[in-house]
């Protein structure tokens, strides 16, 4: 790759099967312009992706890239960051795949803090599947098999974050494109776990959590004066289950990320030829 | 007296039984005699009955027998848990200070040791295991200073007071009964040799055997009895540029070690029972990835969480069968401790070789025994790393399209694409679980789907023809009934066959390490007048597939009372199965 690297180098060849209009055609533009910007080449990144429709974004981008299993993307995108502290590593996936079945991971994934990028499409639904309650659907909200609405109450990702002890917690809009994009760049700059939700609205099977909606509601934390590194004020925008906003909530400046933590700076794809050469002392040790 | 002695240690879960077995066995292969060890355990960490148990001898020692010769016991339980393997001449070491009172059969010989007393005298009651090791030596007229090093092994790290404590503690115990007994009628004087010795487990040889092979990542969940490599792992890959990590589950741990694979480390994960269940969705996807990774299954009793620390060799099918669709593989399965380093080394070359998952089967019963082995067993020398076809900057152009896109998937041939890891130039491609193109990219095309099933299963074909599966031969290969086994049964049934041959019963055995691939046995089915396949399951699972392979009925020794085959025992068994029908 020459340094010359331009956002449409991590476009496949691939035409998108996304429906026209679906919020993943700017959450996936967004993140190949940041990653772009902040200098990544397609050589030397690595794209994990879950399943679902928000899962098919490994396709149709151009970089090193794995889709996985359903809700395991997280747990991927380590490995591959631990084993090779040099690839610049991000992982993407629907609401479904990192709040529902991959729930578990995305806690551990938040308090392990690796230096990874972590996207979430979030549509309030399964789009795949064809029209099912995700673990962000409202409580009132009908779909196929929750006809009277879910009558729980939506996961609040960013609170579980924080209370995992997240480092960064963001949040855009995919069809604001620039803050979008700005945002993301954030994520991807932060030394640690980088973890954006995004706005990407399913324009086939939820007519509630729609591009209008966001638009009328959606409040920009910049404008606010919000400062990410307070703590307190975080806590408080992630608390407030009416609001819905965009920006960076929270960053730990200090954060230091797992393989900082663990001394892991070594590339692990490089091996010897046979055995290391003080092998003999590993069967010394059984004298 | 027989040169063969069989030792035990025996009392509660955190008596601190282990390690005082441990020093005595370190103690004995120091002084060049072989040792072969076996636990056992319940599954609790305090109470609960525990035992430490050592058979040694100048020649070398493969399994466990049915006797007791020296038994220490800290408890009443351990006594009776132990009586059919004591017999007339056995002595049992005790401590008739304490509070209970030990109900000892008159037959053997009662050695009333004040151990508290005495382990206080040299600095603590804490001591008192080593004094009774001390008493040991004693009896079997062992060299007590070979317990010294042990000692040092053990207590170095706390400090010289405390090695020169236990040291002392074993001489008070070797003194006592010294002054209070008159053995002699025992018979012991344990001979010792020039030999230097290592002595090792199952699991510590799988963990030193991933490490020469280059492995650099391991990720996984604790559960017995899979958690040692794990342990064994930490604190020595790092030496060596790699990194253990413990995940949050199995899903996490199977699927990390899938993405460090990717990224071109050596990975690794290993599990047990459950474990193995909850990763069984991703054995599709590495396979359909074409991602080289090591799943080493440490098998346990089943089902559910059955005997979790209890032997059994239940998991085979899963190895075989398991995860949905069909996914290609290789499952292997050592047969001794020193195997178990080999065919670690193998399976990662088999994975890179191949891009494949390779199953690597291990049992309970090889996990946790130790055997002595001459250091030279694991000649580091001869251990060769293959990675396959991975390309690099330079060769990466004779695998680009016209496009200059990576085909990643290429049909080739022998069904071995070229790898290559992210930073390679122009290398980059999708990795997917979903059916694809020699791209990568995912497609329903009928044709391109026959064409890359044909591509994974056909280097399975390849490799069968590469690779050498073979197995084992023991005992009289003319012999008209032919015995198979698998896993770690193979020990107890080579010294089985000392004791059908002393009773003139000729047979010949095969230990097989390759259950996929896995050698073709029709031949050596058809020369004999019986087979018989021995396996620690109900339903004879290895039995079936070689039923299968070779249109042949066999006859079956199915153990699955949670207890490893002992030597004596399987030779009756051996001896009652021959003089029935070959089932129809
Ligand atoms: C283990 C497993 N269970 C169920 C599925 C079926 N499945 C595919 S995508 C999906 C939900 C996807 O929802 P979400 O993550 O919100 O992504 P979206 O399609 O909305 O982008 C489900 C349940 C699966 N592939 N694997
Ligand atoms: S179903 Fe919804 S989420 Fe899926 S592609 Fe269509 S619009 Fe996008």
């Amino acid at each position: 790759m020459s340094s010359e690297v331009r956002f449409t180098d991590f476009k496949s060849d691939k035409q998108p099967t996304w429906c026209p209009g679906c919020g993943d055609f700017g959450t996936m533009n967004g993140m190949m312009k940041a990653l772009a910007e902040t200098g990544n080449d397609p050589d030397n990144t690595f794209i994990v992706a879950g399943i679902g429709c928000s899962g098919k974004i490994g396709t149709y981008m151009h970089s090193y890239a794995l889709h996985g299993v359903h809700g395991r993307a997280l747990p991927v995108g380590t490995g591959v960051k631990m084993a090779r502290p040099d690839i610049e590593v991000m992982v993407a996936g629907g609401d479904g795949d990192g709040y529902s079945i991959g729930a578990g991971h995305f806690v551990h994934a938040v308090r392990r803090n690796v230096d990874m990028t972590y996207v979430v499409m979030d549509n309030r639904i399964y789009g795949l599947t064809k029209g099912q309650a995700s673990p962000t659907s409202r409580s009132d909200f009908e779909t196929s098999t929750t006809p009277e609405g879910t009558k729980q109450p939506p996961v609040n990702p960013h609170a579980l974050a924080l209370a995992a002890g997240a480092t960064f917690i963001a949040q855009s809009f995919s069809s604001d494109a620039l803050r979008h994009q700005e945002i993301i760049q954030q994520a991807i700059e932060h030394d640690g776990f980088g973890f954006v939700n995004v706005y990407s609205p399913c324009v086939t099977f939820n007519d509630v959590d729609t591009y209008d909606y966001f638009r009328d509601t959606l409040v920009d934390l910049e404008d606010e004066g919000h400062d990410p590194s307070d703590y307190e004020a975080a806590k408080e925008i992630i608390l407030d289950a009416d609001k819905e906003y965009q920006g960076v909530i929270y960053q730990d400046e200090n954060s230091v990320p797992y393989g900082e933590q663990h001394g892991l700076t070594e590339d692990m794809s490089d091996i010897p030829e046979g055995a290391p050469e003080d092998a003999m002392d590993l069967v010394r040790e059984f004298y | 007296m027989a040169e063969d002695l069989n030792w035990a240690i025996g009392g509660e879960a955190g008596d601190g039984i282990d390690s005082t077995g441990k020093i005595f066995a370190q103690a004995l292969s120091r002084a060049g005699r072989h040792v072969f060890t076996s636990k056992d355990f319940a599954s609790r960490i305090r109470g609960g009955y525990t035992a430490y148990k050592i058979r040694t001898s100048v020649d070398e020692v493969r399994s466990v027998v049915d006797r007791l010769d020296i038994l220490v016991a800290l408890t009443q339980r351990t006594i009776d848990e132990n009586l059919d393997e004591l017999h007339e001449g056995s002595a049992i070491i005790y401590d008739g200070e304490r509070s209970w009172e030990a109900e000892i059969p008159e037959e053997m010989t009662a050695v009333d040791v004040p151990l508290k007393s005495l382990a206080e005298e040299a600095g603590g009651a804490i001591m008192r295991n080593v004094v009774a090791l001390g008493a040991a030596c004693a009896i079997t007229g062992f060299d007590v200073e070979y317990l010294d090093e042990s000692l040092e092994k053990r207590f170095g790290g706390k400090g010289s007071k405390i090695v020169e404590n236990n040291k002392e503690a074993a001489r008070l115990g070797r003194d006592y009964v010294h002054e209070n007994y008159d053995l002699d009628h025992l018979g012991y004087d344990l001979e010792t040799t020039d030999e230097d010795y290592v002595l090792l487990n199952g699991n510590e040889a799988i963990g030193m055997g991933a490490i020469a092979a280059g492995c650099r990542y391991y990720a996984g969940y604790p559960i017995t009895p899979a958690t040692s490599i794990m342990e064994y792992l930490t604190g020595r890959i790092e030496r060596y540029g790699g990194h253990v990590v413990q995940a949050e589950d199995e899903l996490s741990a199977i699927n990390m070690a899938l993405g460090a694979a990717r990224a071109g480390a050596r990975s690794m994960t290993a599990t047990s029972g459950a474990g193995i269940d909850l990763m069984t969705e991703t054995f599709g996807l590495i396979a359909q990835s074409e991602t080289p990774l090591v799943i080493t299954d440490v098998m346990r009793s089943g089902p559910s969480t059955g005997m979790p620390t209890k032997q059994e060799q239940g998991d085979l099918n899963m190895a075989l069968y398991g995860g949905h669709g069909e996914v290609p593989r290789f499952v292997v399965a050592p047969t001794t401790i020193s195997e178990c380093f080999w065919k670690t080394i193998e399976a990662f070359n088999l994975a890179e070789k191949y891009q494949t998952p390779v199953f690597l089967v291990s049992d309970l019963a090889m996990s946790v025994t130790e055997r002595t082995f001459s250091p030279e067993t694991f000649d580091m020398d001869a251990v060769e790393i293959d990675r396959g076809k991975l390309v690099d900057d330079d060769s990466v152009g004779e695998w680009l399209d016209d496009k200059g896109r990576f085909r990643a998937h290429a049909a080739t041939e022998d069904g071995v694409s070229p790898r290559s890891i992210p930073g390679t130039t122009d290398g980059a491609h999708m990795s997917t679980g979903l059916e694809h193109d020699e791209l990568g990219r995912r497609t329903e095309d009928t044709e391109v789907r026959v064409q890359q099933v044909d591509k994974r299963t056909r280097k399975v074909e390849t490799a069968k023809e590469r690779e050498a599966w073979e197995y084992r031969e023991f005992g009289d290969p003319d012999a008209d009934a032919l015995i198979v086994s698998w896993g770690s049964n193979e020990g107890a049934l080579v010294e089985a066959l000392d004791y059908l041959e002393a009773e003139d019963v000729s047979v010949r055995v095969l230990s097989v390490p390759y259950i996929f691939p896995r050698p073709d046995l029709t031949e050596e089915f058809e020369q004999a007048d019986d087979v018989i396949v021995v396996e620690c399951n109900a339903t004879g699972q290895f039995a079936d597939v070689l039923e299968h392979d070779t249109l042949t009925r066999v006859k079956r020794i199915n153990k699955y009372t949670g207890v490893r085959f002992k030597a004596d025992e399987l030779a009756e068994d051996i001896k009652a199965k021959l003089k029935e029908e070959v089932p129809a």
